[in-house]
């Protein structure tokens, strides 16, 4: 710059640009006597708000949260069937259930479905909670639901474990008590857990990827992916090579089983500096 | 026996005096610094659409207190591997070096602590030692990035006492004097000799009409260049954006004081912010009249007899200081930082030219005068 | 800097000291560690650099401060359930990161052709909103690395109005969770589409402020132009992608190029650096780069708007966004696809190889910052301190992505 433009062109854009900036920087000291009030996306004053400051005074105003809000779990006990839908598909196990076969009638949830499990445990861990929200899209009677309380900060981790269990430790000790009972007469006691589900992994069948040729003997689920992409154009000239060419061959050698058990030679990393 | 109480009795006076008046000093640079953090916080919060601190006092005017008591109770950690004597002396002699710098510093008609006759020299003389202090914490440190920040620091300072002097050396030419009191006079109602408007003779003679008139700035507007220049070195000087790269946050952590906590950290917090005002001070003795009022005498409106006086002077220059002081916080928080080989192209080959021009310019003008 | 006592002594005295020369002195290296914990390191990444006084001879990255087996976590993990995982490697775009999931999964299974035309669009938009927030960012902290800090909180000014605007439409600020393997998880919430027209309305004079402020500004363009350039070559050879690639004035972009969604009916222009400061290919191309994006991205999301608004993807009553998510997601026994897109930070990449199960057999993620980090050796030698931290910037990594 200070080459290409020359002395005297330099300074002078020095100077404009300076005190661009800094004419720039007194607008918004001087609009700083205004400030946007704390209105929420949904309000049709938002992008209408004057300029000026722009800082939420958090603790004494907030923003309204949507109802879409996702930032604490609850479930509404009342309505929960034991499903375990929930606990299947957290992504991080955040959520244990007990559940107990009940002997006797419980009624049904509020959208009609029978109730038929005692839940001894609905323990949600929402330190471990990952606020994806899916356990809320899979519940069958929409009793796990994101609510949009914020802030729940625990000085103990332990606080942050829900417990949302309909019976207390004591009623779940007679429940299960009465529980066996009925099934020592006609079937094998009901009782499951979030934890008794497979451990991740070990339950996968045994596979081995197998090399296959593009467009040739694809499964017939895969097939249609690659063939209705629409077509590769590199519009650049000297662009990388696109990845559908040759991608076979590398993958031939290590596609067999006892290619992948064989451990490689730990070999001593050294540490090479380049030279400058 | 009796004539050493005497001596000592006869001693204690002055240095009672003295003191009194240090401490008074000291006291006002230390609740300067809280007002000016505060005001710096607020000033770069409204910049960026902010509010600033809010919540410790009113309109958290507390904040800098609530800040300053915090650092006085911190531990005082030394690092082990630190040079300990070194590493201790430094924000003391950087803060001195600033605080000495406020004893020739004239306030009012007679409100100047000492009033030497080689003030300026005085001054920019401690300004450099500022350097010194740098230099002890970024070596006493023993860490890497406060070494960094302490080599960068005394290149830039030491650089640029050049365009810095250069541009006080044509004031000084015009002047004829070192003493910043009697510059100061030079510049308001009661300047002895005729001073002509823009210094060009066929104007009229502006001495009896005071106020902005007779500054040096517009009494000899080529001043106008030096002054821009002194007030960009002056930024470097105290080390401060776009010149701050001693201690450039984003690259040096924090530079020279990158180890220093509690109350040695204050002194360099105090030692920045008084700086920030001495520099302004000095480029407001030296170009913006001192501590003369602003406002000319209008033919029976004699504003500018009414606002001189010590009460005016003191307000006059202070916020002559004060603006300097907004300045470079306006400048902080709108420019990014220039790199070391950047800061010493604009010393020695922007500003450096320009005011070895002004100091012929300012030579030619006093001796056609 | 400092001299050997003995042989500089011993040379001084038996010799002429005119002959002794500057590169006689003997100097230290000096070693600094930039990080974990350094301001500029954009989260914790460690940087060895070898330093000779402010000039730095080589520079070494040491990763994985951040590294939460990404890829051995997805193997016992869903289809599905793999996204708020996918959210967290960029998680300043992480909606782009679940578009790419969502589609490389979709072209697993074949279904990417019958994907509703309005949960295509959402999509779009939805991911150049947030390569809006997340360029602001990137340009913020730029401008934070070279000194000026004001434009970092303008810029998390705009972006907080993003965030508001994903967290109206999937609830949450960060990690959304909200693009899914065939639909979406909510329909736009009524009232979106307008607020986000005057989002693009609001946002045009603050991208032009934006530019008064910083990107014009001497400083800054001396701080930046012609340093850390990056040669096209240098930049294919190590796989950079994004405005890294076309910083150095390559027009590739994978939206226009490997298309995908409903990118091939839009229209915008693949910005390259061109050299108007500088030489393309230095940190201010780059940067210039990302800033036309935004410009561009606006462009994009006026179009989308049109489209949801008036056109083929307007709304109506019997649009279920989770109609084509499968209950199960199970793509055939060795099915495998490797899929990209344009992230705001370059080329993201999946690998994706089914056994047959619902969890994948395994999967690969190519993170653009990982690779775009991998040239800041080569770009940073002979360059000064100071500028490392510019090069750094200019490069736009962010550590969940690179650690992954």
């Amino acid at each position: 710059m200070m080459a290409q433009r020359g002395y005297w062109a330099n300074l002078r854009t020095g100077l404009r640009t300076v005190w661009t900036g800094l004419r720039l920087t007194f607008r918004h000291l001087k609009q700083a006597r205004r400030r946007r009030a704390p209105v929420p996306i949904w309000d049709p004053s938002y992008f209408r708000q004057p300029d000026g400051q722009v800082t939420i005074r958090y603790p004494h105003e907030a923003i309204p949260v949507p109802d879409t809000g996702r930032y604490r779990l609850h479930n509404h006990i009342d309505d929960c069937i034991g499903c375990l839908k929930c606990a299947r598909v957290c992504p991080v196990d955040c959520i244990t259930i007990e559940t107990i076969k009940a002997v006797e009638d419980l009624g049904t949830t509020s959208n009609g479905q029978k109730k038929r499990l005692w839940i001894a445990r609905f323990d949600i861990d929402m330190a471990k909670c990952c606020y994806c929200g899916l356990c809320t899209m899979v519940c069958p009677t929409e009793c796990l639901t994101m609510t949009k309380v914020h802030d729940f900060s625990e000085f103990d981790r332990d606080n942050m474990v829900y417990h949302f269990a309909n019976l207390t430790p004591e009623e779940a000790e007679e429940k299960r008590r009465l529980a066996e009972a009925a099934a020592a007469r006609p079937t094998a006691p009901v009782r499951e857990g979030a934890s008794e589900k497979p451990a991740a992994g070990s339950g996968k069948p045994a596979f081995a990827p197998r090399a296959v040729p593009r467009g040739q003997s694809a499964p017939p689920g895969q097939a249609g992916a690659p063939a209705t992409r629409p077509a590769f154009a590199p519009g650049a000239v000297p662009g990388p090579e696109p990845e559908q060419s040759g991608e076979a061959e590398p993958k031939a050698e290590t596609s067999s089983p006892q290619a992948e058990e064989r451990k490689p030679t730990p070999r001593p990393f050294v540490f090479k500096r380049k030279e400058s | 026996m009796g004539s050493g109480m005497e001596f000592f009795i006869a001693l204690l006076g002055p240095v009672l005096g003295v003191m009194f008046v240090a401490l008074l000093v000291a006291s006002f640079i230390a609740l300067y610094t809280l007002a000016a953090v505060y005001a710096e916080r607020k000033v770069s919060a409204f910049i960026q659409d902010r509010v600033g601190p809010l919540e410790t006092g009113p309109r958290g005017l507390l904040q800098t207190v609530a800040d300053i008591l915090k650092l006085l109770l911190k531990e005082d950690i030394v690092p082990r591997m630190a040079d300990k004597p070194l590493w201790v002396v430094a924000p003391f002699v950087v803060f001195s070096a600033v605080f000495v710098g406020y004893a020739v510093m004239p306030f009012g008609p007679e409100l100047v602590a000492a009033n030497l006759n080689v003030g300026v020299l005085f001054i920019t003389a401690f300004a450099a030692f500022e350097v010194a202090g740098l230099l002890l914490a970024g070596w006493g440190s023993n860490n890497k990035y406060a070494l960094y920040g302490a080599v960068r620091s005394v290149a830039q300072v030491i650089s640029y006492e050049i365009p810095a002097g250069l541009a006080v050396l044509s004031v000084v030419l015009l002047a004829g004097t070192l003493n910043l009191q009697e510059i100061v006079l030079q510049q308001g109602i009661g300047a002895s000799g005729p001073r002509h408007l823009f210094g060009l003779p066929f104007l009229p003679d502006v001495s009896a009409l005071g106020g902005l008139f007779t500054w040096n700035v517009l009494a000899y507007p080529h001043l106008l260049i030096a002054f821009a220049i002194y007030f960009i070195a002056s930024l470097a000087e105290v080390n401060r954006a776009p010149f701050d790269i001693p201690e450039a946050e984003s690259e040096l952590v924090a530079g020279y004081h990158t180890e220093y906590g509690g109350i040695k950290f204050a002194f360099f917090y105090l030692a920045e912010y008084g700086g920030m005002l001495l520099v302004g001070l000095i480029g407001a003795v030296l170009f913006l009249g001192g501590w003369h009022s602003p406002l000319p005498n209008l033919g029976p409106v004699r504003l500018a007899d009414w606002t001189t006086g010590p009460i005016w002077g003191i307000f006059w220059l202070l916020l002559k200081g004060f603006a300097a002081v907004f300045v470079h916080m306006w400048a902080r928080w709108t420019l990014p930082r220039l790199r070391v080989d950047q800061l010493m192209y604009l010393c020695w080959k922007v500003l450096t030219p320009f005011a070895v021009a002004m100091v012929v310019v300012s030579a030619f003008w006093a001796s056609w005068r | 800097m400092s001299t050997s006592p003995a042989a500089g002594a011993a040379r001084w005295a038996a010799s002429d000291p005119n002959r002794v020369r500057l590169k006689d002195l003997r100097t230290e290296e000096m070693v600094l560690n930039m990080g974990p914990q350094h301001p500029s390191t954009h989260g914790v990444l460690r940087l060895e650099v070898v330093t000779d006084g402010e000039i730095v001879i080589d520079v070494i990255p040491h990763l994985g401060y951040l590294h939460r087996c990404f890829e051995k976590h997805a193997e016992s993990l869903t289809y599905p359930q793999v996204i708020p995982y996918v959210d967290r490697m960029d998680y300043l775009a992480a909606m782009n990161n679940e578009l790419a999931w969502a589609v490389a999964v979709e072209r697993l299974l074949g279904i990417e052709e019958d994907i509703h035309p309005r949960v295509q669009y959402i999509r779009v938009l939805m991911a150049e909103l947030n390569r809006i927030a997340s360029h602001l960012v990137s340009i913020g902290t730029f401008g934070q690395d070279a000194g000026a800090v004001t434009p970092f909180l303008w810029c998390f000014r705009d972006r907080e109005h993003i965030l508001n605007l994903f967290e109206w439409a999937s609830g949450a600020r960060l990690l959304y969770n909200y693009i899914w393997i065939g639909g979406l998880m909510h329909d736009l919430p009524v009232g979106f589409e307008e607020r986000c027209r005057e989002f693009v309305q609001y946002f045009r004079p603050r991208v032009r402020e934006l530019n008064d402020l910083l990107t014009y500004n001497t400083i800054f363009v001396e701080r930046t132009a012609n340093v850390g350039v990056l040669p096209l070559e240098v930049a294919i050879n190590y796989g950079c992608s994004g405005p890294m690639l076309r910083g150095s004035g390559l027009r590739w972009d994978l939206r226009r190029d490997d298309p995908y969604l409903v990118y091939p009916d839009l229209e915008f222009d693949v910005c390259v650096g061109r050299g108007e400061v500088g030489t393309p290919g230095d940190c201010w191309n780059r940067y210039k780069v990302r800033a036309e994006e935004i410009e561009q991205s606006l462009r994009i999301i006026e179009q989308c708007l049109d489209q949801l608004q008036r056109g083929v993807a307007r709304r109506t009553a019997d649009f279920d966004p989770q109609k084509l998510c499968p209950p199960r997601v199970v793509p055939p026994r060795g099915a495998e696809v490797y899929a990209r897109f344009e992230n705001p930070r370059g080329e993201l990449g999946f690998y994706i190889l089914s056994d047959g199960t619902e969890k994948p057999f395994r999967v690969k993620a190519r993170s653009p910052s990982f690779s775009n980090l991998s040239v800041l050796p080569e770009i940073s030698r002979g360059a000064m301190l100071a500028d490392l931290i510019v090069i750094l910037g200019s490069v736009d990594i962010v550590l969940g992505e690179v650690d992954r």
